[in-house]
């Protein structure tokens, strides 16, 4: 890839990135996904967890935040393909010269972008209403750590998308894999609580190592060399999910187009 | 009684045809996965959570109150589309323009989804019984269907509520989904309601769920039927009172809709 060639993905990416970010700063499922389903999990996790004292507020700030990243990333990111067959506009991306792959990235992005406010949703939900004192431990390594999730969500979604558009009976399963990812990353539980046999399943998701780094740079509870080894899975994860969703996405079109059901669901 | 007969036909087969019409889509997979394992994953997280707060002692408070919160899927969602879709499939001029008991036609959007809840609900704690051990043993079982039924009548009354909203308002996923996560909050379902605010308290009695989770708990732990009879008749006249306000909307919007010729209009 040319430096040129870069710049122009790079363009379209953040022509994506805009537009999406526009077109679904009025939509109130998007509202529902990033505002309020992570307000009722924080109001209802901090009357569980904090009040009884099996968790501190900022991990459930941290761990409904992230119900709302992930939620929005299965809903918004997973049809981000879909939609614009829905709205006819398939044919023309798959037309023109830039991969699809990076305007599907561009469009991610923006989603898990709009996403992070269900952090402050949750953060203003535990400061204001529960008048809880949130300072995040180790503040530079949760920046870095909230990057890097921000990063491993969008690869991950680049997976989900056209996994959902090759197979329609994936996602007919779409409602139903909201809660088992809360589960399975720890988002508001550790892993621990679930049968031993999904913890690999853990392992393969970059959202658990995210999750990780997150609550432990918050809460101070985890060691240099665990937020370290958190940030490498992510990065490893992340890389694993851009080839993955590389060939998925070649797989996609080439489908639609031997079949000529590009438009089809 | 010729009447009565026909009001009878009217609402058994608008019943019918409607929950037909709703799930004309569905295959076993996507029943499977909004009706089975949408429902487990959700007992699972937050009875598990509760269990991280509280001890594996109180699983069955959660996976009772959540196996229970599952009427609303039903309820909420399939009342709601049911009442909503005569609007978005254009039936609403027809169904307007007839002569048959409205009483009978609306309310019939809901008795497949009673029926449909009732066996979402079981399923539910079917899970509680499997996966948290959730003890049946002392429990008077012909009385937890009861408030079962009872329960899934409550909702789809608020259900019946909603759907007339999504006859004037496109954003009905939105309301619905807001609904159903509040019923989550407010019903008790996984915080005591002694543990919330007198408001709290005050907004989860005007609500359906709530009597009838606490009367599902107080059944499974060994109560009997006349114990919790002022919970059941409770939800009855909470159902009643949802349905009853739902029915004076949905003739409202429909003397609105003709006066004002916007039938189809959002």
């Amino acid at each position: 890839m040319t430096l040129q060639t870069l710049k122009q993905n790079l363009r379209v990416a953040y022509a994506a990135f805009v537009i999406t970010l526009r077109m679904n700063a009025p939509d109130a499922f998007v509202l529902f996904t990033i505002v309020v389903q992570p307000l009722v999990i924080a109001v209802m996790a901090m009357w569980m967890l904090v009040e009884r004292g099996a968790a501190n507020a900022l991990y459930v700030v941290v761990g409904s935040g992230m119900t709302g990243l992930w939620s929005t990333l299965l809903f918004m990111g997973g049809n981000s393909i879909n939609w614009e067959r829905w709205t006819g506009t398939l044919e023309l991306m798959v037309g023109q010269p830039t991969p699809v792959s990076v305007i599907v990235f561009g469009k991610n992005a923006a989603v898990v972008f709009q996403s992070l406010l269900s952090m402050v949703g949750s953060y203003s939900v535990a400061a204001i209403l529960f008048r809880q004192s949130l300072v995040v431990e180790q503040p530079l390594l949760f920046a870095v750590s909230l990057i890097l999730t921000t990063a491993a969500f969008v690869c991950f979604g680049l997976v989900i998308a056209p996994m959902f558009l090759l197979s329609p009976a994936v996602q007919h399963f779409q409602n139903a894999l909201e809660f088992p990812v809360y589960m399975l990353c720890g988002f508001l539980f550790p892993i621990a609580l679930l049968p031993g046999w999904t913890t690999p399943l853990s392992y393969l998701l970059a959202p658990y190592w995210a999750a990780r780094a997150l609550h432990g740079t918050s809460t101070g509870g985890a060691s240099l060399q665990e937020t370290l080894f958190a940030w490498g899975m992510m990065l490893l994860l992340g890389l694993i999910y851009l080839l993955i969703s590389g060939w998925l996405t070649e797989r996609m079109l080439y489908k639609a187009r031997s079949e000529a059901s590009l438009r089809l669901e | 009684m010729r009447i009565l007969w026909r009001n009878v036909r009217l609402f058994i087969e608008g019943a019918l045809l409607s929950y037909i019409a709703l799930f004309r889509w569905l295959q076993p997979h996507t029943y499977l996965a909004s009706k089975i394992i949408m429902p487990l994953a959700q007992i699972l997280f937050f009875t598990l959570m509760g269990i991280f707060a509280s001890g594996a002692q109180n699983a069955a408070f959660y996976a009772v109150g959540n196996a229970i919160h599952i009427a609303s899927v039903n309820g909420i969602y399939g009342v709601t589309m049911s009442v909503g879709g005569d609007r978005w499939s254009g039936a609403l001029p027809y169904i307007f323009g007839t002569p048959a008991n409205r009483l009978a036609l609306f309310s019939g959007r809901a008795f497949f989804h009673v029926l449909d809840g009732m066996l979402g609900v079981m399923v539910g704690l079917m899970w509680g019984v499997l996966l948290f051990g959730l003890d049946l043993s002392h429990t008077d079982l012909g009385g937890l269907a009861l408030a079962i039924l009872i329960t899934t009548f409550s909702t789809s009354g608020l259900g019946l509520l909603l759907g007339c909203v999504s006859l004037v308002s496109i954003e009905t996923m939105f309301i619905n989904n807001t609904a159903y996560f509040l019923l989550l909050v407010f019903s008790g379902a996984n915080i005591p309601l002694a543990a919330m605010p007198a408001w709290m308290q005050g907004v989860a009695w005007g609500l359906p769920l709530t009597r009838g989770i606490a009367a599902a708990r107080q059944l499974i732990a060994g109560a009997s039927v006349p114990e919790v009879a002022p919970l059941l008749l409770g939800e009855i006249g909470l159902g009643v009172l949802y349905i009853l306000l739902g029915y004076t909307l949905f003739r409202w919007f429909e003397f609105q809709a003709k006066r004002r010729g916007t039938l189809e209009a959002f």
